[in-house]
C-alpha cells in the first residue's frame, strides 16, 4: 500500500477529481503560485492553470458566495477557506445561503459546493488562528460536515464531499498534514455518515475526533497496561452523526469518553453525550466524560496554550475516571 | 350596496389596533385615499386611508382597541340605510395567558446517601439488579462517592441453587393432567417463600463429627425414658444456645433497624400433611433437652394432625430444618421469612476422614446455614456455625 | 415571454405595448397582494415594488435564454417579468404547494430554476457573491450567458457588495449588477446612508463600467440594459448598471413610512409613475387602456382563487428538502 501524508491525500483527492471532471475546480487565497498556506494545493497550478486553481483576492464573502453561485450552476467548485477561524467571515454565504438554498426553492436546487478549511491549536498561533468551530456547522440543517483525522480517511472523505450535491463543510487539522498512513492503490471512496473503530476494547468506549483521535491512540495504550480495554472510535462525519456504530459501542464496554480539541463546553461532544445518554441509559456503568479545551480563547506563550488544549494524559484521566472506585 | 370599513391588517404580527379618533363624521363625504382616522398600533400612530368614496354613513366602533378585520364603519350612498349588527364594545385583545411563572427547578440533590432514602447506582447497575431480583438496598457500592456499579450488583447477587428435588416419578394417568386447586397453606408457602427467595442469602456448609452427640442423645434417652430425645432436640438445644452467644445471629432484618430477639425461639420444620409447617419451641435456650424433646413431640404430633393454633407458628428466631431421615445428605434451606438464618441438616453417615495421618471412619452431619446478607455477614455466620459444631463435637463446652 | 422583435435601439409598438401590459400586471399584482395581506390573509413580511416596475420588466425583456437572475426581498416585479406565472406566485405567498417554491419560501425566497431565476434574498447583499460565480462558471465553460444580480441602494454599503464587484470585475466574469436606486434603505434616505451622492461612482473603486438610466422609462431602462448585458456577454467585464427609481409604497407593507414627508409619495405617484409615461407615450385611449387594465385584473384575480383554491403543505413536509 502507497503512503501519503495526510497533506498529500487531500491534494490527491483534489487532483484526481479535477482530472477526471472538467466541473470540479478549486479557488482560495494564496492557492495557486504559493500552493496554500498549508502548501495543499502545491503543484495543482502547473497541471491545471489559473482558471482551475484559482487565487481569490482576500474575500471570504466572495469567495465562499462565487463557489456556491458556480455550484448552483451545476460545478463542483471547492473553496478553500485559509483558516478555520475565517469560516466567520464566510459564514453568511455558508449559512444563510447554501444551506438553505435546497429547502426554500422546495427542493429546486442542489449545492453541490465543498468548503475546506484548517483550525487546530500547536506552535502559538494564537486565539484568531486556532479556532475549532465545528459546534456552529452541525448546529445548521442544509449543511454536511466532515471531520477525518488520517491520510486514507481524508482522501476518501474528501471525494465523496465533492462529489455529494449537498455543501459541505470540510475540516482539517494542521497539525495532522504532516502525519503519513497507507492509503490504498486507488480512491475508495467514503461514505459520508460513517464512522470507523480504530481500536477495539471491552472497558470503556473513546469518541474522538480530529487531533484528539492520535491522543485518544496513545492514551488507550497507557490505559491497557494498566489493565483497561479502550475502544476508540472515530465518527469522522459530524453531521450526519453515525449514532449507530458510536451506540453500539457504549452498549458494549458501558462507558464512554466523547474527546475533541475544541471548547468542550457547548460543544460537539455535548451532543454526542447526549445522543449517548439518550439511547444508551440502561447500559451506563458511569457518566458520560467529555474532553475538550478549557473555555478560553487560545492563549499565545506556549505554556499556556498547552494548558488549554487537551492532551492524550486528559483522555487517559477521563478514561480512569470512568472506572474508578471509591472516593 | 355600502362598503364596510374594516381594521386593515397593517403589518406581520398585527393582531387589533386601537382608533384614536374619527377624522370624518358620520353623514361627511369621504374620498377614496383621504385620511379617515387615526390608529394606534405597537409601533406607531398613523393615519388610515378610506378604501371607498362615498358618504360615511356610520361609524361602528368610534374608538378603543378593534381586533384586525372587525368592522369599524360604513361607507355608501347617501340615504342608504345600513344595519349594524349592535357594534359589541370593542374586544379587548385576547388576554395574554400569564405567562407561567417557570418552575423553579429543584437543584438537584448532591447528597445522595441511603440513610435519605436514594440510593447511588449506575443506570446499569439499576437494570442489572432489577432484572435480576437484587433488592438495591443490600448492596454495597465501590464507585466513587459510594455509586453502585454493575459489579457490586452482580457481586452481591447469590445464586441460591435451590434445593435439587428429585420428584419420583408419577406414572401420569393416561390422557389427562390433573390440576389440583391451590390449598391456603401451599399458597402462603410459597408467597412467604418467594418474599424470602428475593433476600439476599448466602449459605456455609460444615461437616459435624456427631460421634459424642449421639453419644449423648442415646445417654439422655436412658435417663429420661418418659419421651423420646432426637438428634433434632439436640440441635434445637444447641443453636438456641449458640444463638444466646452469638447474640448478632438471633435478629430479624427491619426497613431501618434490626430486631434483636432476648431468647431463642427455634422453629422446627415439620412435614406436615397439608405442607411443610414450622412450630416453634420458645425460649429454646432455657428447656432442658428432655423438655425439648416433649414440646416438639407434642408440636410434631399436633401439625400431623392439622391441629396446630397460631401461637404456635408464630415468632421464631431461628429455624432448624433435617431431612435426615428422607436420606438426604446435605441441602440448602430457604430461609423462613423473616429469620436471619436456617440450619439444614443431612443425615448422619459414617465417613472415611484423614485424622492425624491416618485414615479413621467418622459419623459425619453435614449442616448448612443460610443467611440473609442484609442482617448477617459471613464471618458472623461462620462464627455461629462455629458454635454449633463446636457444641455437637464437644456438648460440654454448651454448658 | 414573447421575444422582443426589434433592434437593439428601437422598439416597436407592440413591444411597448407588450411591456406596458407586463407592468400593469405587476402593478396590479402588488396592489392585490396590498388588499390581500391587510385582510390578513397573507403570512409572513412583504415588500411590494410598487413604482419600480420598469426596472424589472426592462431588463428582463432585455435577457436573453439562458441568462439568469438573482433577486432581492423586494421579488414580486423580477419573478414576474422573468416568467413566473401570477399563479404560482401568488401561490407561494399564500404558501400552497403549488407555489413557484412550493411553500417553503415565501415572498423573501421566490425561486424558479427553469425560468432562471436563481432566488430572492431576504439577506441584504445576499446573491451577489453568487451571482459573480453563477458568471464565472458560464465564463469556465464557454457559455455565453450573463448573470444578473438586482439590489438596492442600501446594499451599495454591505461587504457582499463590495467583495462581490471586486472579485467579478477581477476576473471579468459575465455579469450585470443592476441597482435599484430608490433612494431609501428601508427609513433611511440615501443621504444618510451613502456617502456619495452618485450611485454611478461606487463602480469607480472596482474599475467596472458603468451605465445608467432613467429607472421610470422602460424603453430607456430596456436599451441600456441590452448594452450593458451585450457588453458582458462579449467578453469584456461585468457592468454596473445604475437605474434611477422610485418606492411609492412604504418598505413593507404596513409601513407607515412616518420617516417620509406626506407629499412625497403622491408627488411621486403623479410625476414619475413609469406606467403613466408610457401609456402617454404610446397615446392609449381611456378605453384602451380600461382594457388592457381589465384584462390584467382578471388575471390578478383568478391567481388570487387560484392560491386560495391551492393546497396547503402537509406538517410533515417541513422535513423534506433539508438534504439532496
Amino acid at each position: 500500500m502507497p503512503e501519503l501524508s495526510y497533506r498529500e491525500a487531500v491534494r490527491d483527492a483534489l487532483v484526481q477529481a479535477m482530472r477526471q471532471d472538467e466541473d470540479v475546480f478549486v479557488m482560495g487565497e494564496d492557492i495557486a503560485e504559493m500552493g496554500g498556506s498549508m502548501g495543499v494545493t502545491h503543484g495543482m497550478l502547473e497541471e491545471f492553470g489559473p482558471a482551475r486553481v484559482r487565487n481569490t483576492p482576500i474575500s471570504e464573502m466572495a469567495l465562499a458566495g462565487a463557489a456556491i453561485g458556480a455550484a448552483l450552476q451545476g460545478m463542483r467548485p471547492v473553496a478553500e477557506i485559509m483558516y478555520e477561524d475565517f469560516m466567520t467571515l464566510a459564514a453568511e454565504q455558508v449559512v444563510n445561503q447554501a444551506a438553505k438554498h435546497r429547502y426554500m426553492s422546495g427542493g429546486q436546487l442542489t449545492v453541490p459546493v465543498v468548503f475546506r478549511t484548517q483550525g487546530g491549536a500547536g506552535w502559538s498561533p494564537g486565539a484568531q488562528h486556532a479556532q475549532q468551530l465545528e459546534a456552529w456547522f452541525v448546529h445548521v440543517p442544509g449543511l454536511k460536515v466532515v471531520f477525518a483525522s488520517t491520510p486514507e480517511d481524508v482522501r476518501g472523505l474528501l471525494w465523496s464531499s465533492i462529489y455529494d450535491d449537498n455543501p459541505v463543510v470540510f475540516f482539517e487539522h494542521r497539525t495532522l498534514y504532516g502525519i503519513k498512513g497507507d492509503v490504498p492503490e486507488k480512491i475508495e471512496p467514503i461514505p459520508i455518515g460513517k464512522a470507523r473503530v480504530h481500536r477495539a476494547g471491552e472497558d470503556v468506549t473513546v469518541i474522538a475526533t480530529g487531533r484528539l483521535v492520535h491522543e485518544s491512540l496513545t492514551a488507550a495504550a497507557e490505559a491497557e497496561k494498566e489493565g483497561i480495554s479502550v475502544e476508540v472510535v472515530d465518527p469522522r462525519t459530524l453531521q450526519p452523526l453515525d449514532e449507530q456504530t458510536l451506540v453500539d459501542s457504549v452498549k458494549k464496554t458501558n462507558r464512554a469518553v466523547v474527546a475533541h480539541e475544541a471548547v468542550t463546553r457547548m460543544g460537539f461532544g455535548a451532543e454526542v453525550a447526549a445522543v449517548l445518554q439518550y439511547q444508551a441509559f440502561d447500559w451506563l456503568d458511569a457518566p458520560v466524560e467529555r474532553v475538550g479545551a478549557r473555555f478560553a480563547p487560545l492563549p499565545f506563550a506556549p505554556v499556556m496554550e498547552s494548558y488549554v488544549v487537551p492532551h492524550a494524559d486528559d483522555v487517559l484521566a477521563a478514561i480512569r475516571r470512568t472506572v474508578a472506585r471509591g472516593d | 350596496m355600502a362598503t364596510e370599513v374594516r381594521l386593515p391588517r397593517l403589518g406581520q404580527g398585527m393582531e387589533s389596533g386601537t382608533i384614536v379618533k374619527w377624522l370624518k363624521a358620520e353623514g361627511d363625504m369621504v374620498e377614496k385615499g383621504e385620511p379617515l382616522y387615526e390608529l394606534d398600533t405597537d409601533k406607531v400612530t398613523q393615519e388610515v386611508e378610506a378604501e371607498a368614496s362615498g358618504v360615511l354613513l356610520k361609524i361602528a366602533v368610534a374608538e378603543g382597541e378593534v381586533a384586525v378585520g372587525r368592522t369599524i364603519g360604513f361607507i355608501g350612498a347617501e340615504g342608504e340605510v345600513v344595519e349594524v349588527a349592535a357594534p359589541p364594545a370593542p374586544e379587548p385583545a385576547a388576554a395574554e395567558a400569564p405567562a407561567a411563572a417557570p418552575a423553579a427547578e429543584a437543584a438537584p440533590t448532591v447528597v445522595s446517601s441511603t440513610t435519605n432514602g436514594r440510593i447511588k447506582a449506575s443506570p446499569l447497575a439499576r437494570r442489572i439488579a432489577r432484572e435480576r431480583g437484587v433488592d438495591l438496598a443490600s448492596v454495597r457500592g465501590t464507585g466513587p462517592d459510594g455509586r453502585i456499579v454493575a459489579e457490586d450488583v452482580e457481586r452481591a447477587e447469590v445464586g441460591a441453587a435451590p434445593a435439587p428435588v428429585a420428584a419420583a416419578p408419577v406414572p401420569s394417568p393416561a390422557g389427562e393432567v390433573e390440576r389440583r386447586p391451590l390449598s391456603n397453606v401451599r399458597r402462603t408457602i410459597a408467597r412467604r417463600l418467594t418474599e424470602a427467595w428475593t433476600v439476599p442469602a448466602f449459605q456455609l456448609t460444615v461437616d459435624i463429627d456427631m460421634s459424642r452427640a449421639d453419644e449423648l442423645v442415646h445417654k439422655q434417652r436412658e435417663l429420661n425414658p418418659g419421651v423420646r430425645i432426637t438428634v433434632t432436640d439436640l440441635l434445637t438445644k444447641v443453636c438456641a444456645t449458640a444463638l444466646m452467644r452469638h447474640r448478632d445471629m438471633n435478629v430479624r432484618f427491619g426497613e431501618d433497624e434490626l430486631f434483636v430477639y432476648p431468647t431463642a425461639d427455634v422453629g422446627i420444620a415439620v412435614a406436615a400433611p397439608q405442607g411443610l409447617v414450622v412450630p416453634v419451641v420458645r425460649s429454646a435456650e432455657r428447656l432442658t433437652l428432655a423438655e425439648i424433646a416433649g414440646v416438639r413431640g407434642d408440636l410434631v404430633s399436633r401439625a400431623r394432625e392439622a391441629k396446630l393454633r397460631t401461637e404456635d407458628l408464630d415468632g421464631g428466631t431461628f429455624t432448624i430444618s433435617n431431612l435426615g431421615m428422607f436420606g438426604v445428605d446435605q441441602f440448602v434451606a430457604v430461609l423462613n421469612p423473616p429469620q436471619a438464618s436456617i440450619l439444614a441438616v443431612g443425615r448422619t453417615r459414617e465417613q472415611v476422614v484423614p485424622q492425624d495421618g491416618e485414615l479413621v471412619v467418622l459419623p459425619l452431619m453435614t449442616a448448612t446455614l443460610t443467611c440473609d446478607h442484609r442482617a448477617v455477614d459471613g464471618a458472623t455466620g461462620a462464627e455461629f456455625l462455629g458454635t454449633i459444631r463446636a457444641f455437637l463435637e464437644d456438648p460440654g463446652l454448651a454448658l | 415571454m414573447a421575444k422582443v422583435e426589434a433592434t437593439k435601439s428601437a422598439l416597436a409598438q407592440g413591444d411597448l405595448r407588450d411591456m406596458l401590459r407586463e407592468m400593469l400586471l405587476i402593478r396590479r399584482f402588488e396592489e392585490k397582494v396590498e388588499e390581500r395581506f391587510r385582510a390578513g390573509e397573507l403570512p409572513g413580511f412583504l415588500h411590494v415594488a410598487i413604482g419600480e416596475e420598469a426596472c424589472a420588466v426592462g431588463v428582463c425583456r432585455a435577457l436573453e435564454d439562458g441568462d439568469v437572475i438573482a433577486s432581492t426581498h423586494r421579488a414580486h416585479g423580477h419573478t414576474l417579468a422573468k416568467g413566473t406565472h401570477p399563479n404560482e406566485l401568488m401561490a407561494e405567498l399564500y404558501g400552497k404547494q403549488e407555489g413557484c417554491s412550493h411553500g417553503y419560501g415565501g415572498s423573501m425566497h421566490l425561486y424558479d430554476i427553469e425560468r432562471g431565476n436563481m432566488g430572492a434574498n431576504a439577506v441584504i447583499g445576499g446573491g451577489l457573491p453568487q451571482i459573480t460565480g453563477a458568471a464565472l462558471a458560464f465564463q469556465m465553460r464557454g457559455e455565453p450567458r450573463v448573470a444578473v444580480a438586482f439590489f438596492g441602494d442600501g446594499a451599495t454599503n454591505i461587504g457582499t457588495f463590495h467583495e462581490a464587484l471586486n472579485l467579478a470585475q477581477l476576473w471579468k466574469v459575465p455579469a450585470v449588477f443592476v441597482l435599484e436606486d430608490n433612494k431609501w434603505a428601508e427609513s433611511t434616505p440615501e443621504w444618510q446612508h451613502s456617502p456619495i451622492r452618485d450611485m454611478s461612482e461606487r463602480a469607480k473603486a472596482f474599475g467596472m463600467k458603468s451605465m445608467k438610466a432613467d429607472g421610470q422609462d422602460v424603453e430607456a431602462v430596456y436599451k441600456t440594459a441590452r448594452k450593458a448585458l451585450e457588453h458582458a456577454r462579449s467578453g469584456q467585464g461585468p457592468v454596473f448598471l445604475h437605474l434611477d427609481t422610485c418606492r411609492f409604497s412604504g418598505h413593507y407593507i404596513g409601513d407607515p413610512q412616518v420617516y417620509r414627508p406626506k407629499e412625497e409619495p403622491r408627488e411621486l405617484r403623479e410625476t414619475r409613475d413609469p406606467i403613466t409615461h408610457l401609456r402617454e407615450r404610446l397615446g392609449l385611449t381611456d378605453a384602451e387602456f380600461e382594457e388592457l387594465d381589465a384584462e390584467v385584473t382578471e388575471i390578478v384575480e383568478a391567481s388570487v382563487d387560484f392560491a386560495k383554491n391551492g393546497t396547503d403543505p402537509a406538517p410533515e413536509d417541513a422535513m423534506k428538502n433539508v438534504y439532496a
